[in-house]
């Protein structure tokens, strides 16, 4: 279930990077596409999408909180690390993976932060830190490929007993496969999934998506 | 016994990396090289960050970073982590290592890195560093083989470790120390510009014997993260076989793509500071990374004409605080191409810098930048060597009649060279040295990866005893001081004479007993002898006479011998011996005190100058 809301955000996430970027940029192929793809809802979309984000990311990680004890007080004493509940792995990986995206892309930051009180240049050069980062991230542990290699707007052959995971058949699906119909989006898959290995005991609670960064002097 | 594979180590000075050769098989593979890659994460990456993080004993939990076949005996992190983390805390990061292990003025096994830190609980030696990386490799090299199923043991195979060509022997037999400390056992040591061109052969296949014809001199041109690194080889036409042979080796040259990355962003930063923005240095490094990710882009896509570079605040607002500029091609061109790769004239060698009467001591970074410079110097000091020896002028022929030894063609190396841009403004300096003859450029691949694979592939040949070897033997000649005896002048310090004990281009697996010069040795003590090296004499022959050793050639080391008292020699009696130099199969460098009258012998050992 994580995982799924997990690439929400990031979808959400690039989609809304796709509608800052200013439009003179040469932008990269993908964003471009969803851009393209989105442009009658072009308006709409930034504040939908980012609340959207939020929303999802919200859920995604103040859930498992409710099985925290109470937080303690602000002046925080002194207490052993990685205190909480043992998590399941399944999601700590989850949260290393967005601790990932934090470390390389600022993608929590970027999120976290009120968009509503900055310029379009101020949020589209945030925006290149977390398209660097990010894409940075997803090059270095999946293997990305279109579904279709056709170019958008042509017309395609969908084979007879295709996944529905890489195919979803919109308009009028009538008769049978093979489908013939327009490629609105060329689709996204991975067949390579590289993730580190998440170092951590078994007693250990969530890890931390970014530390908190102290300069001792 | 029969060797099962083949492994090749590039022990390098930012970056490891290793390949295997299947002998049964026959296949070359880089192997990825487990690591941790953060403060909870470990993986593999094809490259292993020669850097070793020395954390503070309350900074992490006691076993943060198990490794799959650490016993966790030994503190300290190596690779990407380490690198990534200790640019932030630099007190506590050791990096450039094998850098240290060739340093002239330090003891490499004396715990000083890392270098004037005053946090760290208990310093490393570079000697340590360096086996500490081997360990590593071996560690990651067994994980990932039996992960595979295969069922081989270290012992089962032919490693080879490779080393600068311009390392000299003593920081070669240190590595190779090094490496038996590691467990790896004898290794076998190549140079790494002969790795590449291994590399490029194995790579061009059966055609390689149609790239190159006799007649030609190969520069094998290596730039890495810290150094360059300059070889010449030499191909003969061998009673209708091609024949190799490296003529030439390059001096140690503390300058590479850190170098040309950390000039980008010093410029960058003054850019920004003009328009009043300020970086810390945590934005800094961060400036430094985009610079070199900006660098690739705009020498990968020639359309571009600038590319943005974005530097967050550490803090978490992303939006207030991202400082924004762009790297464009102008600037780009002129600080790499006209910094680093200036068309110089081939007379322009580079600027030695007047030594301060008092001199920090430090890494002896190259004070001009101007790698063409460097080039220009070594092509003139291979000219020099060539001439030296009836021999190899015979090999370069009438390539030796000019100012500098011009190659035909180049092979590039390192990961600078994957910028199209760095090689043809390379090849242009070259032919615009050659009278504006064009000199051809053999096709590299994978340039960072290429040392490990040609040194997997020259294990290979040596194991099987089939393919291409170049000729290679020792890359310099040695010389032991002998002290004149004579009246002292005020003012006149006396001169040092040296004896040739090792000619360059000694073969592996030979010795040669000086004969004419007898030592008398005391027994009990410790006899201690100055040891001088040259790349340019190869003329020079054992039991030859150097007058002036101090101004003619460098000084490496000292040499120690220790004579057990002896039962039979009676307390202050010198006992007369003879040296014996000896080249193992390995390629490591003995000598040897034979006793005249019988055939007692004694190690002698190499000891670095402490001043």
């Amino acid at each position: 279930m994580r995982v799924v809301l997990i690439i929400t955000v990031l979808l959400l996430v690039a989609v809304s990077a796709a509608a800052l970027v200013p439009v003179a940029e040469p932008i990269p192929q993908y964003l471009a596409l969803i851009r393209q793809y989105l442009e009658p809802a072009r308006p709409y979309l930034p504040p939908a999408t980012l609340a959207l984000a939020v929303l999802v990311f919200v859920e995604i990680f103040f859930q498992p909180r409710r099985t925290l004890p109470p937080r303690t007080p602000a002046a925080e004493p002194a207490r052993p690390a990685f205190a909480g509940p043992p998590a399941s792995r399944a999601e700590a990986e989850i949260v290393q993976f967005l601790a990932m995206l934090q470390e390389q892309g600022r993608l929590v930051d970027f999120l976290m932060d009120d968009i509503n009180a900055y310029t379009d240049a101020q949020v589209g050069a945030a925006a290149r830190v977390v398209h660097a980062g990010c894409k940075a991230v997803l090059q270095d542990h999946f293997r990305i490929d279109p579904v279709r290699s056709e170019p958008e707007g042509s017309t395609v052959q969908v084979p007879a007993g295709y996944s529905s995971d890489e195919y979803r058949l919109v308009g009028k699906i009538a008769g049978s496969a093979p489908f013939s119909g327009v490629l609105v989006h060329r689709g996204w898959k991975t067949d390579t999934v590289k993730l580190p290995q998440l170092l951590r005991g078994a007693d250990d609670g969530l890890p931390a998506i970014a530390p908190a960064e102290v300069d001792v002097k | 016994m029969t060797a099962r594979f083949s492994l090749g180590i590039d022990l390098g000075t930012s970056n490891c990396a290793m390949a295997l050769t299947d002998l049964e098989t026959d296949g070359t593979e880089v192997v990825p090289i487990t690591q941790i890659l953060a403060a909870n994460q470990s993986g593999e990456k094809l490259t292993l960050a020669s850097a070793l993080y020395l954390p503070h004993p309350e900074e992490f939990r006691p076993g943060s970073f198990p490794l799959p076949w650490d016993a966790g005996g030994e503190t300290g992190i190596v690779g990407q982590f380490a690198r990534d983390h200790g640019a932030l805390v630099p007190d506590r990061l050791v990096t450039s290592a094998k850098s240290w292990l060739s340093n002239p003025h330090i003891d490499p096994k004396q715990r000083t890195l890392p270098w004037r830190s005053d946090s760290v609980e208990e310093k490393l030696s570079p000697f340590d560093c360096s086996r500490r990386y081997l360990e590593h490799l071996k560690g990651a090299f067994l994980h990932t083989v039996q992960a595979q199923g295969r069922d081989w043991a270290l012992g089962d195979g032919q490693i080879v470790v490779t080393v600068p060509a311009s390392f000299d022997e003593v920081a070669r037999n240190l590595t190779a120390e090094a490496a038996q400390a590691a467990g790896l056992g004898s290794v076998t040591l190549l140079e790494e510009p002969q790795a590449a061109f291994y590399a490029w052969a194995a790579r061009a296949g059966r055609e390689w014997r149609d790239a190159v014809t006799p007649g030609d001199i190969i520069l094998v041109c290596d730039v890495g993260g810290g150094t360059a690194d300059f070889s010449l080889i030499a191909v003969t036409d061998a009673a209708g076989n091609l024949e190799l042979e490296r003529i030439s080796v390059g001096e140690h040259i503390l300058l590479g793509g850190d170098n040309m990355d950390l000039a980008l962003a010093y410029t960058l930063q003054a850019r920004l500071e003009a328009e009043g923005k300020s970086l810390d240095a945590w934005q800094f490094l961060t400036l430094v990374h985009e610079a070199a990710r900006a660098k690739i882009t705009l020498f990968e896509n020639s359309s571009l004409s600038e590319a943005p570079i974005a530097v967050p605040s550490r803090g978490s607002s992303l939006f207030a605080r991202t400082i924004a500029t762009s790297l464009d091609r102008a600037l780009l061109s002129e600080v790499i191409l006209d910094g680093f790769f200036a068309r110089t004239a081939l007379g322009d060698l580079p600027q030695e810098v007047r030594r301060a009467g008092l001199q920090e001591f430090g890494l002896p970074y190259a004070s001009d930048p101007v790698i063409s410079k460097h080039l220009a110097r070594f092509l003139t000091r291979s000219l020099q060597n060539v001439r030296a020896s009836d021999e190899l002028a015979a090999l370069a022929g009438a390539r030796a009649d000019d100012t500098a030894l011009m190659p035909t063609a180049v092979l590039f190396n390192g990961g600078v060279f994957k910028a199209e841009a760095i090689r043809g403004r390379v090849l242009e300096l070259l032919a615009s040295w050659n009278g504006g003859q064009a000199v051809r450029e053999l096709a590299g691949f994978e340039l960072d990866l290429a040392v490990a694979q040609g040194a997997a592939i020259y294990g290979q040949h040596r194991a099987t005893g089939k393919g291409m070897r170049i000729k290679a033997g020792a890359a310099r000649s040695y010389y032991v001081g002998l002290e004149t005896s004579r009246l002292a002048i005020p003012g006149f310090r006396p001169r040092v004479k040296a004896l040739c004990v090792v000619p360059q281009g000694m073969q592996e697996g030979t010795k040669q007993l000086i004969e004419g010069q007898t030592f008398g040795l005391l027994t009990g003590e410790v006899a201690a002898f100055r040891f001088f090296s040259s790349a340019v004499r190869s003329g020079d022959t054992p039991g030859q006479i150097v007058a002036d050793a101090e101004s003619e050639l460098e000084e490496t080391s000292l040499l120690e011998v220790e004579l057990p008292a002896l039962p039979d020699v009676p307390a202050g009696q010198a006992v007369p011996v003879r040296i014996e130099s000896v080249v193992t199969e390995l390629g490591m460098l003995e000598l040897w005190m034979n006793h005249n009258n019988s055939d007692r012998r004694w190690k002698v050992e190499f000891q670095v100058r402490t001043q």
